[in-house]
C-alpha cells in the first residue's frame, strides 16, 4: 500500500553569521549547509493497517509525511502510495488520501465548517450517500454541529482540529496521514477521535499513518509501529511485539504487616542484585528489574517468600521507557515514573 | 483531459458563488476597498486634469484620450483583480508560514486551488465599473466610432491585458518559493504597472523598452489603445505572441517553484 524505497530528503540552509557585519556578508555570499532530514529510509506499510510512524525529534517524521502526501519531493528515492508516486501525480494521489497537519490548518479560514464541506464536496466529487453518512457520522461523534456558522478563524484550536479531522476523512480515503492530529483536544474529544478512526478503520479499511507526540493516542489508536531512527527503521511491528522488547519489566505490590516500606525496599534490592524497588505514597512498593537477569518468576518467587503479598500486579511495560532506550543506544533507562524523564523518547 | 478542465470549469463558477456570499459577509471591507479606490481613481483624474489645463496635447495625446487610455488600463487590472488577488497571500505569507501545502493535497490543480481561495476581490469589481464608465464617456467626448472588428477584438484585448498582468504577478510570487517571501518585487512590479495609465510616448525610451518587452505592461493598455483610438495596428499584432510568451515564462517558473517547495517546520 505505502512503500518508501531508499528515501532521502536534503534540505540547504543557508550559514548566517552572527552580529551586523556577518549580516552584511551573507548578502553578497551563499554558503549552504546541507542537512539530511531522512536518510534513505526505506519500508512497507501493509494496507488496512493502523501505523504510527515513530521517531525522535529530528528523525525526519513530518518530512516523510510530506513527501508520502506530495507536497515535497524526495532529494533522492522513491515512495509509492496505492502505486503512485505522490509527487508526481499530485492530483490522483489527493485523491486517495486524507491529510491532516496538526499545526497548521487546510480550511478555509474565514468560511465557516458547513460552507468548507460543502466545497470539499465539490472539490472531491463526493457521491451524496457517502457525504451525508459522514456527516452524521461526524454528528454523532465529533459534535461537528455544534461549530455552527462561526468562521474557521474564529474557533479555538480545539474546535478547529475536530473540523480537520472530519475534512480529512469527508471523501473516504484509502490512507489518512495525520501529523500531530490530537493538538488541542481534551480527553473527552482525543476519545470520540479514536472512536471515529477505529469505526472508519473497521468500516472502509482505511489505512492510517500517524505521527503523534502522545504515546497514549498511538498506543489508542495504532496496531503497528514504525520506529526509525537516524534514518534506519529499528523496528516494525506490532506494539505488543514493540513493547516486548522492553528490558526492564515491573511488579507493583502491597503486603500486610512485616517490615516497613524503606526497609523492604533495601531487603529486595539486596536479596535481587540489579533490581531498584521504590515505596510509593500509598505503601505500594515498585520492583523494577531487568528482563535478561530474572525471569518474572523469580521475581514473584522472592516476593512471595519474604512477605505477605495483598495485592499485585506487573503493569504493561512503557512504551516511552522503550522508545526511550531505542534512541539512546542502551543507556541505563530511568525507572518508569519518574518525572523529567517523560516525553522526551517518545517524539 | 478535457473532463479534467470541464470538472475546473464547474468548479470555478461553484467557488466563484462561494466568492460573492463571502463578498456579501464583509460588506464593510468591500465598502472601504471600493471607497479608497475611488480616490485614488479620482486623484488620477484630477491630475490629469491639472495637466492639460496648461497644455492642449502631450505628445499628441489630448485629455480625453488620455483618459479613455487611464480608463481602458484598469479594465484588464480589475479582471485579473478579479480573480487572481490569492498570489499577494503567496508572496507575502503562504511560503513562509507553511501554508502553501494545502494547495497540494487537493485533487485540482494547485495553481486553481490556490486562486479560486478568493474568486471576486471586491477592488476589481470597482476597477472595472469604474474603468468602463471613464471609457465611456470619455469615448463618447471623442466621437469615437469603432469598426465592427474593433468591437469584436475590444474583449480579447482586454482579456489578454488582464492574463500578461497575471503572468507578471504568478512570476513574481512564485519567487516565494526560493526566497520565502517575495513582496516587495511583487509591489515593484505593480508600481512599474502603473506606468502603463499614460501614454507611453512621455517616457525616457529606456523605460519605454522595459514596459513594451520587459514587463509588458504597454499591452495592456497603451498598445491596444492606440489601436482602438487610431485604428493603427502597429504593435497591437504582437499582442497574442506576447501574451502566450508571459504565460509560458509565468507558469514555468511557477511549475518549477511548486516542486521545489520546502514545508518548513513540523
Amino acid at each position: 500500500m505505502i512503500v518508501a524505497e531508499n528515501l532521502v530528503k536534503e534540505f540547504r540552509l543557508a550559514e548566517r553569521k552572527p552580529g551586523l557585519a556577518g549580516s552584511l556578508a551573507t548578502l553578497f555570499t551563499r554558503e549552504h549547509r546541507v542537512v539530511r532530514a531522512v536518510d534513505g529510509v526505506s519500508f512497507t506499510i501493509p494496507a488496512g493497517s493502523k501505523t504510527a510512524y515513530i521517531g525522535a525529534n529530528g528523525a525526519g517524521k513530518s518530512t516523510t509525511i510530506k513527501m508520502l502526501t506530495g507536497i515535497m519531493t524526495p532529494t533522492s528515492g522513491r515512495c509509492l502510495v496505492r502505486g503512485i508516486e505522490p509527487y508526481r501525480h499530485r492530483q490522483a494521489n489527493a485523491r486517495g488520501i486524507g491529510v491532516v497537519f496538526g499545526q497548521r490548518s487546510q480550511l478555509w479560514w474565514d468560511l465557516s465548517v458547513p460552507d468548507s464541506f460543502r466545497i470539499l464536496r465539490r472539490v472531491y466529487d463526493i457521491p451524496d450517500p457517502v457525504y451525508h453518512r459522514n456527516l452524521t457520522l461526524y454528528r454523532d461523534l465529533l459534535d461537528i454541529d455544534a461549530l455552527g456558522t462561526t468562521p474557521v478563524r474564529q474557533l479555538s484550536l480545539g474546535q478547529r482540529m475536530r473540523a480537520e479531522i472530519a475534512a480529512s476523512l469527508l471523501h473516504d480515503p484509502a490512507v489518512v496521514f495525520w501529523d500531530e492530529p490530537t493538538i488541542g483536544l481534551d480527553m473527552v474529544l482525543k476519545d470520540a477521535v479514536r472512536q471515529l478512526v477505529n469505526r472508519v478503520h473497521e468500516e472502509l479499511g482505511t489505512t492510517v499513518v500517524l505521527t503523534s507526540h502522545d504515546i497514549t493516542d498511538i498506543a489508542a489508536i495504532c496496531d503497528s509501529a514504525l520506529v526509525v531512527d537516524r534514518g534506519r527503521v529499528v523496528h516494525q511491528g506490532s506494539i505488543r511485539d514493540l513493547l516486548r522488547t522492553a528490558d526492564r519489566r515491573s511488579v507493583v505490590f502491597d503486603h500486610r504487616g512485616g517490615p516497613a516500606p524503606e526497609s523492604a525496599c533495601a531487603e529486595i534490592e539486596r536479596g535481587l542484585p540489579g533490581v531498584s524497588a521504590s515505596s510509593a505514597e500509598d505503601g505500594r512498593i515498585r520492583v523494577d528489574y531487568p528482563a535478561d537477569r530474572f525471569t518474572s518468576r523469580q521475581v514473584l518467587g522472592f516476593l512471595l517468600e519474604r512477605f505477605d503479598l495483598a495485592d499485585c500486579y506487573a503493569p504493561e511495560p512503557d512504551l516511552e521507557d522503550v522508545l526511550r532506550r531505542i534512541y539512546g543506544g542502551h543507556r541505563e533507562a530511568a525507572p518508569a515514573g519518574v518525572p523529567g524523564a517523560r516525553r522526551e523518547g517518545a517524539a | 483531459m478535457t473532463a479534467a478542465v470541464w470538472r475546473h470549469v464547474r468548479l470555478a463558477f461553484f467557488l466563484g458563488g462561494v466568492g460573492l456570499h463571502r463578498l456579501s459577509m464583509y460588506r464593510m471591507d468591500f465598502a472601504l476597498g471600493a471607497g479608497a479606490f475611488l480616490v485614488r481613481v479620482g486623484l488620477q483624474t484630477a491630475v490629469v486634469g491639472l495637466v492639460f489645463r496648461q497644455v492642449p496635447a502631450v505628445h499628441g495625446w489630448t485629455y480625453h484620450e488620455v483618459l479613455f487610455l487611464l480608463g481602458f488600463s484598469l479594465l484588464p487590472r480589475g479582471l485579473d483583480h478579479l480573480f487572481t488577488d490569492q498570489l499577494w497571500e503567496l508572496g507575502r505569507k503562504l511560503v513562509q508560514r507553511g501554508e502553501f501545502y494545502r494547495y497540494l493535497v487537493r485533487p485540482v490543480s494547485p495553481l486553481f486551488s490556490l486562486l479560486s481561495e478568493r474568486f471576486f476581490h471586491p477592488d476589481g469589481l470597482g476597477e472595472l465599473a469604474v474603468g468602463a464608465a471613464l471609457v465611456g464617456w470619455s469615448g463618447n467626448r471623442l466621437g469615437l466610432h469603432l469598426t465592427v472588428l474593433q468591437w469584436l477584438l475590444a474583449p480579447l484585448l482586454v482579456l489578454c491585458g488582464a492574463l500578461i498582468h497575471t503572468s507578471v504577478k504568478l512570476l513574481f510570487a512564485s519567487l516565494s518559493f526560493w526566497t520565502v517571501t517575495s513582496l516587495p518585487s511583487m509591489y515593484a512590479a505593480n508600481q512599474v504597472s502603473e506606468f502603463a495609465a499614460y501614454p507611453l510616448d512621455i517616457y525616457h525610451p529606456s523605460l519605454r523598452a522595459v514596459l513594451t518587452w520587459v514587463l509588458p505592461f504597454a499591452f495592456t493598455s497603451y498598445v491596444p489603445c492606440v489601436y482602438l483610438l487610431t485604428g493603427a495596428t502597429g504593435l497591437v499584432v504582437w499582442l497574442p505572441v506576447v501574451t502566450a510568451g508571459a504565460l509560458a515564462v509565468a507558469l514555468t517558473v511557477w511549475r518549477r517553484g511548486v516542486d521545489a517547495y520546502e514545508m518548513t517546520g513540523s
